[in-house]
C-alpha cells in the first residue's frame, strides 16, 4: 500500500519537463552572453566561431582542450569527495597553487622518472596540507571552512608569489632565463609527463589516467564501504559518529583529499607542459575555480564531470582565439558563470515542482496508522 | 452545558480531505461551543491533526463547510484564521529560544513594535490568567512548563474566541499539567471561549473536557459527554478493537488508570526461562555508569550520575525533559564524552572519546530523535538497516547490492516492516516504520545493552504495542535495557527499577514494588527523595 | 632585528597616514560587514557579499566616469552621489539573484554565492574593457577644528564625504534589527525557522530581505571604495580583492554582534593600512608577504574568536517547510 512505485506517465513527463527547462535556461544564458557581446560592440557570431576554432576546429586544438580538461576533472573529483562528506571546500584555487609550488620545488631540483613521481606526490601532499589547514581550523576552532578555504586562496597566491622571489626557494637561478623575471626553472625533460600524439594533436598521458580515475572515484563512492560511510557522514554526521565514523578524522581526511586532488592537478599541469614546464605567478590560472564549478554543474557525479570538464576546457582553449575578434577574453568567464547558473536552476525548479506535487497528492506517511494497525493483527500478543 | 447549546462557535460539517487515495478526514462533523472544552481523541494518523489544520487554515478541505458563529466561512491561511479569532497553542514548537518572552509573544503579529507596551501587555495577560512570568526572561532559560505558559500567553493575548490546544501536556510534569488545566477551565468558563483539546492521552481528556469526540481512520467513531465516558470505552473506541488494556492504556498516557484499578490485573509477560531462574541481584551488571560528569558551556549537564543495569533488567529513567536525559542518550550514542567518571559495559571500561565506542562495546540505542542520530533520511531503508556495518554485506570492500538487499529483506520480514521496498528512501516511511527500522538494526546484532530513549513518542497504538513488546523481549533475552522516558506510565509499566533524573543527577530510585505515580510525581516535582519515599 | 621592529612600531604609531588609511579601510569593510551581519542574523552565510561589493564598485566608477565625460558641467559631488546610488542598485541586483536562487529555488547558498562572485568579477572585467571606470581623486571633506586633532584628526574628520555615510548606516541597521518587527522576525528566522514559520512568518521572504539589505549596504560599500577614497582612481580588479570575505570574517570575529563586527572592521582595516603604509614609511617589506598580511590576520583572529561566540542557530541551513 505504501509502495513508492509510480506509473511511468508522470515520470516521463517530468523528464521531458526537466529537459525543456534545461534547454530554455541554457538558451537564455547563451542569448544573454550574445547580447552582452553585442552591446559592447563585438560580433557574437565571430566570438562563437573563434571559440570553436580555438577549442576544436583549429589544427591541433582539441589535443590542447583535452590537456586542459584533465586538471579540471581532477579538481572536480576532489571537490566531489569533500562535498560527499558534507564539507564546502571552495579553496581549490589556492590548493592548486600550493600543490604546484611544492611539486616545482621537487621537480626542478631533481630529474628522472622517479623525480616525476616524487613531484606528483609533492603536489598531492601540498594540496592536502593547504586544505588540511582549513580542516584544522574547522574542527579545532570552528571556523567555517567556506571562509577559511577562500581566505587561504589569497594567502596561497601571495605566498607562492613570494617563493618565486627567492632563488633558494623557487626562483630560477639561471641569469639568462627567458622574459619573465619571476619564474621557476624549467622542469627537466626526463621529469615530464609523456605526450600522446594522435592526428596532429598532442596531450599528456595524464588525460587518460584522469579519466580512469574519474571512473574509479565513481565506483569508490557508489560501490564501496568507504563511499557508503562517507555518504553517511555527509548526510547525517551524528549518525556517522554513533556508528563509529569519526566526524573529525573522516571529515578532515575528505577535506584534505579534496585539496590533494587540486594539488595533484597542479603538479600534473606543471609536468604536463603548462606554462612551458615552469611555475610562474598566476600559474593556477583559475583551474581551481573552474574545476570546482565542474563538480557543481555535474552535481557531484564523477562520470558526468567528464563531459562538463571538456566543455569548460574548450572555453579555456577557445578563449585563446578571442584576441582576433577584439573581444576581451574575460567574456569567457561571464559565459561560464552564466552557464553554471543556467545548469543549476532546472533541477532546483524540478525539485520544487516535485515537492508541490507531493503536497497535493499522497504522502506515503499518512496511511501508516492504518497499515501498522492492520499489520499488528498478526503480531505476537 | 452540553452539545445542545444554541449556535455553536464552530460548526464543521461533512469535512472531507483526501491525500491522493488516502482519506485523512472522511465526512467529519464537529461542533465547538463557547465555554466548553471539547476533547478530540485518536491515535496518530486518525485525522485529528488534519482536522485542526483545516480549522486554522493550513490545509484546505476537499469538501464540507466551516461555519463560525452562524456564518459560513472559508479559511485560506493561518492569518485568516487568526483574524477570525482562531488561535492554536503548539507543542512548544513556535518559540525561539534566544528571544525573550515578550519578543516571542509578539512573534507573528503585525503591529509596530513597541517594547514598553508589549512588555506591559504580556505582563497583564500573564497576570490576568494567573500565568506568572517575567517578560524579559530569555525563553531558552525557561523550564518546559514555563515555555508552555509562554505559548499559552502568546495565543491568549490575541484574545481568540476559539482556542485549539495540540497535545499541550507532552512536556509537562503531572503537577504542571494539573495546574494548566485548572487555569484553563477557569478561563474558559469565565470568558466563554470555545476550546478543542487534541490529545492521545485518555486521562487528560477525561480530566479536562466536557465533550469527547473520538476519531479513527479519518472518521468520527464516537462522541459522548465526558461524564458518560470511561477509560475502557474510550480506549476501545480509539483503537477499534479490544486492546491489551494495560499496555495500551498506559502507553496512551492514562495517568489515573493505575490507581483506579478499573482495568484489572496487569498482563504478565511470560518470562524467559534462563532469566527467571536467576534473581536480578545475582545477574552480572551489563551497564555501569559511575560518577558520570559532563560539563557543557559551564553547566554540568550530567552531574555525578551513577546508574547500573543488570542483564535482563529494565531500568527506567524518569525526569522532566531537559534534566540530562538527552545527554545520557548522547553519551550512550558516543556523541559526547565524559569529563570525569566512567562507563563500563560488561566489565570493560569504555573510552568515551572515540567515535562509535559504545556501539563497539555492544550498546544499541533507540535515540530520542531518530532523525537526529538514528537514521539517514536520504538513504534507502536497506542502507539504513545496515548503516553501522556495511562491511557485513561487502566483499573486498565492495558493497554487494544483492547481499545488502537480501539482508534487508530478512530484517524487514523479521521486524514486520511492511509495505515498502528495501530500496525505498527512509524518508518515505511513516514514523512507526522508521522506528521499526531503527529497532531492527539495533537489535539485529545481539547487543549487550539497549538504551531506548522515548521509544514510543509520536507513535500510534499499534507501533507502541510493538515497540514495548520488543523491548520486553530484549530484556527477556538477557539484554540490559535502559528506558528513558517522560511518560510515567510507560516507565511504571515496563521498568524493574526507576531512576529519577533532575539536573543531571540521579535524585532518587524506586523499585517497581514501591513505585506509584504519586511518588514519581513528587520526585519529579523536585521534592526531596526522603520525603517521597517516606 | 628587535630594534627595527621597535622602529616600525614607533613609526606606525606616529604616522597620521596610518590612522587615516586604517579608518578608510575600516569604513569600506564596515558597509559590507553591516550588511552581511543582517543577512547572517537572518540565517544566510552570504558569500556573494564579495560580488555585491565588486558590482557596486564597478558601477559607481563607470557611472561617475560617464557623467563627468558626457556632461562636464555637472559638479563632481553630484556625479559621486549618482554613482553611489547606482552602486547600491548594483548591489541590490546581485542580492536579488542570490536571494531568489538560494531562498526561493533552494539552491545551495554557497554554490550560488561562489558562482555570483565569479560572474560579477568577470562581468566587471569585461565591461571595464568597453566602459572604463576611471574616476578623479576624491576630495577630502574636513570638519573644522576636529580634523586638526593630531594623529587621528585627519582619519576621523578629514575623509571624503561618502565615507561619512557609514555614520547613519550602522545605527540604522542596529535599529532595524533590534527595534522593529522586521528585525525581530529576521532574528527569529535566523535562530529557529521552524518556530518562526509556525508563528506565521514567511521564513524565506525574511531571509531574502536580509540578503537584499546586505546587497544595498555592500553595494554602497563598493561605491565608497571607488568614489570615496583619496588613494584610488577608478575600479580595478584587485580593489575589492576578497574584502567581502574579510567582512564575513569581521562578523564572525564580532560574535554576530554589531559592535563586535565594527571592531573587527577597524582591526582588519588596521592591517590593510599597515600593508599599504609600511613601504611609504620607508620600511622594506616583501610585497607579497605584506599583501597577504591582512588575510593571514583575519584567518588567525577568526580562529581565535570563532569558538567563543554563539552563531545564529540556523546559520547556513536552508529552510524548506516539512523537511527536517
Amino acid at each position: 500500500m505504501i509502495t513508492m512505485r509510480r506509473p511511468a506517465g508522470p515520470t516521463m513527463r517530468r523528464g521531458v519537463v526537466l529537459l525543456g527547462l534545461y534547454a530554455v535556461s541554457i538558451a537564455l544564458a547563451l542569448v544573454a552572453s550574445a547580447v552582452l557581446i553585442a552591446i559592447t560592440g563585438g560580433p557574437w557570431q565571430k566570438v562563437l566561431s573563434a571559440l570553436l576554432d580555438g577549442s576544436f576546429r583549429g589544427s591541433g586544438r582539441w589535443g590542447g582542450t583535452l590537456g586542459d580538461a584533465a586538471p579540471l576533472l581532477l579538481v572536480a573529483l576532489g571537490a566531489i569527495v569533500s562535498t560527499r562528506a558534507g564539507l564546502v571546500n571552495i579553496g581549490q584555487e589556492g590548493q592548486v597553487a600550493v600543490g604546484t609550488a611544492l611539486a616545482t620545488f621537487v621537480a626542478t631540483r631533481n630529474s628522472g622518472p622517479a623525480a616525476l613521481i616524487a613531484a606528483l606526490i609533492a603536489g598531492f601532499v601540498g594540496g592536502a596540507l593547504w586544505a588540511g589547514l582549513a580542516a584544522l581550523l574547522r574542527y579545532w576552532r570552528k571556523v567555517p571552512e567556506v571562509i577559511s578555504t577562500l581566505l587561504l586562496v589569497f594567502i596561497a597566491s601571495q605566498g607562492t608569489g613570494y617563493l618565486l622571489t627567492r632563488t633558494f626557494l623557487l626562483l630560477d637561478p639561471d641569469p639568462n632565463k627567458p622574459n619573465r623575471v619571476q619564474t621557476s626553472a624549467q622542469v627537466d625533460p626526463s621529469t615530464r609527463i609523456g605526450q600522446i600524439r594522435i592526428f596532429g594533436n598532442e596531450f599528456p598521458w595524464s588525460v587518460p589516467v584522469v579519466v580512469l580515475l574519474a571512473v574509479a572515484v565513481g565506483v569508490a563512492l557508489h560501490r564501496t564501504v568507504w563511499g557508503f560511510r562517507l555518504s553517511v557522514l555527509g548526510r547525517n554526521p551524528r549518525t556517522a559518529q554513533r556508528t563509529g565514523i569519526s566526524v573529525v578524522r573522516s571529515g578532515a581526511a575528505a577535506l584534505a583529499f579534496g585539496g590533494a586532488m587540486a594539488g595533484l592537478a597542479g603538479a600534473a599541469m606543471l609536468a604536463g607542459g603548462a606554462a612551458n614546464y615552469r611555475y610562474t605567478p598566476g600559474f593556477a590560472n583559475n583551474v581551481g575555480w573552474e574545476g570546482l564549478l565542474v563538480a557543481l554543474v555535474a552535481r557531484n557525479r564523477p562520470l558526468v564531470c567528464i563531459p562538463v570538464a571538456l566543455v569548460f576546457a574548450s572555453l579555456r582553449t577557445g578563449a585563446g582565439f578571442l584576441a582576433a575578434t577584439g573581444v576581451e577574453r574575460s567574456i569567457v568567464e561571464v559565459v561560464r558563470a552564466l552557464l553554471v547558473l543556467a545548469l543549476l536552476v532546472p533541477p532546483a525548479v524540478a525539485a520544487i515542482r516535485r515537492r508541490r506535487a507531493a503536497v497535493e497528492s499522497p504522502t506515503p506517511v499518512l496511511p501508516s496508522a492504518a497499515t501498522t494497525s492492520a499489520a499488528l493483527g498478526g503480531a505476537p500478543a | 452545558m452540553g452539545a445542545q447549546a444554541p449556535t455553536p462557535a464552530v460548526d464543521l460539517a461533512s469535512i472531507t480531505k483526501h491525500y491522493g487515495r488516502v482519506v485523512a478526514c472522511d465526512d467529519v462533523d464537529l461542533q465547538l461551543h463557547a465555554g466548553q472544552i471539547h476533547g478530540i481523541l485518536g491515535e496518530n494518523g486518525a485525522g485529528k491533526t488534519t482536522l485542526m489544520k483545516i480549522l486554522i487554515g493550513l490545509v484546505q478541505p476537499d469538501d464540507g463547510t466551516i461555519t463560525l458563529a452562524g456564518r459560513a466561512t472559508v479559511i485560506h491561511d493561518p492569518q485568516t484564521a487568526a483574524d477570525l479569532g482562531i488561535g492554536m497553542v503548539h507543542q512548544h514548537l513556535s518559540l525561539v529560544e534566544s528571544l525573550t518572552v515578550w519578543e516571542n509573544v509578539l512573534l507573528g503579529d503585525h503591529a509596530r513594535l513597541d517594547r514598553r507596551r508589549a512588555r506591559q501587555q504580556v505582563a497583564d495577560t500573564a497576570e490576568h490568567y494567573g500565568l506568572g512570568i517575567d517578560p524579559d526572561r530569555r525563553v531558552g532559560d525557561l523550564s518546559a512548563g514555563m515555555r508552555q505558559r509562554v505559548e499559552l500567553i502568546k495565543c491568549l493575548r490575541r484574545d481568540p474566541a476559539i482556542l485549539i490546544l495540540d497535545e499541550p501536556t507532552s512536556v509537562l510534569t503531572p503537577a504542571e499539567s494539573e495546574q494548566l488545566f485548572t487555569t484553563l477551565r477557569e478561563v474558559i468558563a469565565r470568558e466563554r471561549r470555545a476550546v478543542a483539546l487534541v490529545s492521545h492521552k485518555l486521562a487528560e481528556v477525561l480530566h479536562a473536557t466536557d465533550v469527547i469526540t473520538i476519531m479513527r481512520h479519518g472518521r468520527v467513531v464516537d462522541r459522548r459527554r465526558t461524564a458518560d465516558a470511561s477509560a475502557a470505552t474510550l480506549a476501545r473506541a480509539m483503537v477499534g478493537r479490544e486492546v491489551s488494556l494495560r499496555t495500551s492504556a498506559a502507553a496512551l498516557g492514562a495517568i489515573t488508570l493505575t490507581e483506579t484499578g478499573e482495568l484489572g490485573a496487569p498482563e504478565v509477560e511470560p518470562p524467559a526461562v534462563d532469566m527467571a531462574a536467576t534473581p536480578v541481584d545475582t545477574r552480572p551488571a551489563m551497564l555501569t555508569v559511575q560518577d558520570a560528569c559532563v560539563v557543557r558551556d559551564g553547566v554540568a549537564v550530567l552531574d555525578h550520575l551513577s546508574i547500573e543495569v543488570r542483564a535482563g533488567e529494565i531500568v527506567g529513567v524518569a525526569g522532566v525533559e531537559g534534566n540530562g536525559q538527552r545527554e545520557l542518550g548522547d553519551l550512550m550514542s558516543s556523541l559526547i564524552h565524559l569529563d570525569s567518571g566512567s562507563v563500563t559495559i560488561d566489565g570493560s571500561v569504555v573510552d568515551t572519546r572515540r567515535a562509535g565506542c559504545m556501539a563497539r562495546h555492544g550498546v544499541a540505542v533507540i535515540p530520542e530523535d531518530r532523525h537526529d542520530s538514528g537514521c539517514v533520511l536520504d538513504m534507502t531503508i536497506a542502507e539504513n538497516l545496515l548503516i553501522d556495518r556495511p562491511g557485513s554485506v561487502a566483499r573486498f570492500g565492495f558493497v554487494s547490492k544483492a547481499r545488502l538487499r537480501r539482508r534487508a529483506e530478512e530484517l524487514m520480514a523479521e521486524f514486520e516492516i511492511q509495505g515498502a521496498a528495501p530500496d525505498a528512501p527512509m524518508r518515505s516511511l511513516s514514523g512507526g516504520n522508521q522506528q521499526r527500522v531503527v529497532l531492527a538494526r539495533e537489535l539485529s546484532h545481539r547487543p549487550k545493552v539497549l538504551v531506548a530513549a522515548q521509544p514510543t513518542r509520536g507513535l500510534d497504538v499499534g507501533a507502541i504495542e510493538y515497540t514495548t513488546a520488543r523491548l520486553r523481549a530484549a530484556a527477556a533475552a538477557g539484554i540490559a535495557v535502559l528506558l528513558v522516558s517522560t511518560e510515567l506510565d510507560e516507565l511504571l509499566e515496563m521498568s524493574d527499577r526507576i531512576v529519577v533524573l533532575s539536573r543531571g543527577r540521579a535524585i532518587g530510585q524506586l523499585d517497581r514494588a514501591d513505585a506509584t505515580s504519586e511518588r514519581l510525581g513528587l520526585l519529579l516535582g523536585g521534592v526531596a527523595t526522603q520525603e517521597a519515599l517516606a | 632585528m628587535i630594534a627595527s621592529l621597535i622602529d616600525v612600531v614607533g613609526d606606525v604609531a606616529g604616522a597620521d597616514a596610518m590612522y587615516e588609511a586604517a579608518i578608510r579601510f575600516a569604513i569600506v569593510l564596515a558597509f559590507a560587514a553591516t550588511g552581511e551581519w543582517v543577512a547572517e542574523r537572518a540565517g544566510t552565510l552570504n558569500i556573494s557579499v564579495e560580488a555585491m561589493m565588486i558590482g557596486g564598485a564597478y558601477t559607481a566608477g563607470v557611472t561617475f566616469a560617464q557623467i563627468v565625460s558626457n556632461s562636464p558641467s555637472i559638479s563632481p559631488s553630484i556625479a559621486v552621489a549618482v554613482g553611489l546610488v547606482t552602486a547600491t542598485v548594483a548591489g541590490l541586483v546581485v542580492a536579488l539573484v542570490q536571494a531568489n536562487l538560494s531562498h526561493r529555488l533552494s539552491i545551495d547558498q554557497f554554490v550560488v554565492g561562489l558562482t555570483l562572485n565569479l560572474l560579477v568579477l568577470g562581468l566587471a572585467l569585461f565591461l571595464d574593457s568597453r566602459w572604463e571606470a576611471v574616476t578623479s581623486v576624491a576630495e577630502k571633506t574636513r570638519v573644522p577644528l576636529l580634523s586638526d586633532i593630531p594623529l587621528v584628526g585627519d582619519a576621523l574628520f578629514g575623509q571624503p564625504w561618502p565615507m561619512y555615510l557609514i555614520v547613519p548606516v550602522v545605527p540604522f541597521a542596529w535599529w532595524l534589527v533590534f527595534h522593529t518587527r522586521w528585525g525581530l522576525e529576521v532574528r527569529s528566522v535566523g535562530e529557529n525557522p521552524q518556530a518562526a514559520d509556525v508563528s506565521g512568518i514567511s521564513v524565506n521572504r525574511r531571509r531574502r530581505q536580509g540578503i537584499m539589505f546586505a546587497g544595498l549596504a555592500s553595494g554602497l560599500g563598493g561605491g565608497v571604495l571607488v568614489l570615496g577614497q583619496i588613494s584610488i582612481r577608478g575600479y580595478a580588479t584587485g580593489h575589492v580583492g576578497l574584502k567581502g570575505i574579510i567582512a564575513i570574517a569581521a562578523v564572525i570575529f564580532g560574535g554576530w554582534t554589531l559592535r563586535g563586527t565594527i571592531i573587527g572592521c577597524v582591526l582588519f582595516g588596521y592591517f590593510f593600512a599597515l600593508q599599504q603604509t609600511l613601504p611609504v614609511l620607508g620600511h622594506r617589506i616583501n610585497a607579497q608577504l605584506a599583501a597577504s598580511l591582512p588575510y593571514v590576520v583575519a584567518l588567525a583572529i577568526t580562529a581565535v574568536f570563532a569558538t567563543r561566540s554563539r552563531q545564529p542557530r540556523a546559520l547556513a541551513q536552508p529552510f524548506v517547510r516539512g523537511l527536517t
